[in-house]
């Protein structure tokens, strides 16, 4: 589905990441590992678009080059970033904004756009599943939500669009134990053979919840060990100094 | 100028039927306004509108008398519907039509009478034209304890015969003792490279409410100035919207006079803008007596070559102890060749009163756009959607709901 190989990033002639090689196949639950500055949330955002960075390499998705891709068409192939720091956009409703991205990427794939009774159906459904509080559909997008409640936004967001390819870039910081295993069994319930994930991290915590099928550690802008589920045992033992 | 001024006064004079004191009343303004001209950016007020350049660099050649005889059809599809409301239309400034047929024929009366302006007292050379050359005018009176059943529509509508004119209109309402009045202003301009002089007073007795919703949203090339004055007696209320799009330049002066205690004034407005418009909301608000509040709020988004300006004057007598005085402006500036220039004035002679102003100006976030941008919206959907968000909240501030889906309707806010 997803295939990255020698991967360079800079941005203001600082070299982040350095020759990054990754292959992610339909159903596939990645966990990429690292310590701070490593270069993790650079590859969350080359990959869904985000200007600024000088790249080099090649990534595909699904056999086509996604380099020259806009952000939005990147979104309507299928690919879903969820935010480290989701933003807080004043005086746009939430409920609008994720009919408006629902029906963008309908659109864009030629299937029919939801009205707003469908629509609401849908995203009642989904927030039940999340156990978000629909009142919060109707407050502006991420104002005044709480670091857990943005993040079950980022949940939600995704459940609606049901991407190919869902990257969560350090979805778990900041959310208590109770909020990471409502958002853990959100990504359970979204697993399936067609769709992936990557899910970039700090800490091992998450992985107890979903379970990933390869692990790998990025160090320096690249990676520098790739294993199963048990590496991340290791790395929450032994620490990231030993790979450096 | 000077010529062709005095020419068409007599021309304006000859055409209506007006008593000796009051032509004598009008020579004395013309006078006035002869002597400094329209203002330019010498005069503080209007030192980020020169207005005198503004006439002259778009207008080739002003003329000051229009002919009122001819009559035109307007269509009706030109006004609002399904929106009950009375109305007053004006076609190239000509009262065309008069209509307030939800209302008690009792509790509303209307004169036009133009020897029954009169002096207004105000230094303001635009007032002194307008005064001088007056030829359409209404005055309404509200009578006590009176709330209209439905909105008063108030059209400006132009067509092409109005070119390279001056027009002065002016309109004075009085809002008697515990009476209410929810009013639109609806410009609709096909003509252009003229200059409108539109002059609104309005008297607001003890507890009467006057909302006032102006509305210039139609692309036409046409230079206007708006002035407002609004005298308010104790516990009243005054609430002003502005929606500023439409035209090539806009100078809305709104002057609020808190005479009573108590009462209270509320400015809301907008300026949108594109191509190398110009638009400038100017206020003037003056605490007289205690307790009594005033709040604004302006919202300014500029794209291409465009211009907006905000001069907010907060004024507070010794006697007006407990004054609630608020003004923020906010700007975003969509383009490297747009300009937006914010002068807020706080002049207080009380020792009892808050006051607090403030103005940002900025342009759009770029990471708020890669988010939603990610989310499969286009950049232009994007752009749009952090627009209206910005813009929202004025829009929200606007009480009656019946009007405020109506504006956001006209201006195409989603919520």
């Amino acid at each position: 589905m997803l295939k990255i190989e020698d991967l360079k990033a800079s941005i203001d002639n600082k070299d982040i990441l350095k020759g990054l090689n990754l292959e992610i196949k339909a159903g596939e639950v990645h966990a990429i590992m690292g310590p701070n500055g490593s270069g993790k949330s650079t590859l969350s955002n080359v990959l869904s678009g985000k200007k600024g960075y000088e790249i080099s390499g090649k990534v595909t998705f699904e056999e086509k080059n996604l380099l020259n891709l806009e952000v939005e068409e990147r979104a309507h192939k299928g690919i879903f970033l969820a935010f480290q720091y989701p933003l807080e956009i004043p005086g746009v409703n939430t409920n609008i904004f994720l009919k408006t991205s629902l029906n963008a990427i309908k659109k864009s794939r030629g299937e029919k756009e939801l009205d707003a009774i469908e629509f609401l159906k849908l995203v009642k459904q989904k927030a039940l599943d999340l156990k978000f509080d629909e009142k919060i559909l109707s407050r502006q997008l991420n104002v005044g939500f709480s670091g857990g409640e943005k993040k079950k936004n980022e949940i939600l967001q995704m459940s609606i669009l049901n991407p190919k390819l869902s990257i969560l870039d350090e979805t778990d910081s900041g959310l208590d134990i109770d909020a990471l295993k409502i958002v853990s069994e959100g990504v359970n319930a979204l697993r399936n053979k067609k769709s992936s994930f990557l899910i970039i991290t700090h800490y091992q915590r998450i992985l107890d919840y979903i379970k990933p099928d390869f692990v790998h550690v990025l160090i320096n802008g690249k990676i520098v060990k790739s294993g199963g589920s048990e590496l991340a045992q290791e790395l929450e033992k032994k620490g990231y100094e030993k790979f450096n | 100028m000077e010529e062709q001024l005095k020419i068409d006064f007599d021309k304006v004079i000859k055409g209506l039927k007006l008593s000796d004191e009051n032509i004598k009343f009008r020579r004395k303004n013309l006078n006035e306004f002869i002597k400094s001209g329209f203002p330019n950016r010498r005069k503080e007020e209007w030192k980020f509108s020169d207005l005198n350049q503004i006439i002259n660099s778009n207008i080739k050649e002003l003329t000051f008398f229009n002919d009122f005889s001819k009559s035109f059809h307007v269509e009706d599809s030109i006004y609002i519907n399904n929106f009950e409301h009375n109305k007053i239309v004006f076609i190239n400034n000509s009262i065309s039509k008069i209509d307030f047929s939800y209302e008690k024929k009792d509790k509303i009366e209307i004169i036009e009478n133009l020897n029954s302006t009169k002096d207004n007292n105000q230094t303001n050379t635009l007032v002194s034209l307008n005064n001088a050359l007056l030829a359409n005018y209404v005055k309404i009176t509200i009578k006590q304890n009176y709330s209209l059943n439905k909105p008063l529509i108030i059209y400006n509508i132009t067509n092409k015969e109005l070119d390279s004119k001056t027009i002065n209109l002016r309109t004075d309402i009085t809002l008697e003792e515990n009476s209410s009045l929810k009013l639109i202003n609806i410009a609709n301009d096909d003509s252009a490279n003229n200059f409108f002089n539109i002059h609104q007073n309005f008297k607001i007795d003890k507890d009467a409410i006057l909302k006032n919703y102006k509305i210039d949203s139609k692309d036409n090339l046409n230079i206007k100035y708006f002035f407002n004055n609004i005298d308010l007696g104790n516990n009243s209320l005054a609430e002003t919207f502005v929606f500023s799009k439409g035209s090539k330049f806009i100078k809305n002066e709104i002057n609020c006079n808190l005479n009573g205690e108590h009462s209270s004034a509320f400015i809301n407005g907008i300026i949108n803008l594109d191509k190398s418009k110009h638009h400038e909301i100017k206020t003037n608000i003056n605490h007289l007596a205690e307790n009594t509040k005033s709040y604004q709020l302006i919202k300014c988004v500029l794209n291409d070559a465009s211009k907006g300006v905000y001069q907010g004057k907060i004024f507070v007598n010794p006697e007006a102890q407990k004054t609630d005085g608020y003004q923020l402006s906010k700007a975003l500036l969509l383009s490297d060749n747009t300009e937006f220039d914010a002068k807020p004035e706080l002049e207080i002679y009380a020792d009892d009163v808050k006051c607090s102003h403030g103005s940002t100006s900025g342009t759009l976030d770029e990471d708020s756009i890669f988010y939603l941008m990610s989310r499969g919206l286009s950049h232009k959907q994007s752009r749009e959607l952090l627009i209206n968000g910005f813009l929202l909240d004025v829009v929200e501030k606007i009480t009656d709901i019946e009007i405020k889906n109506f504006i956001k309707n006209i201006m195409g806010i989603k919520e």
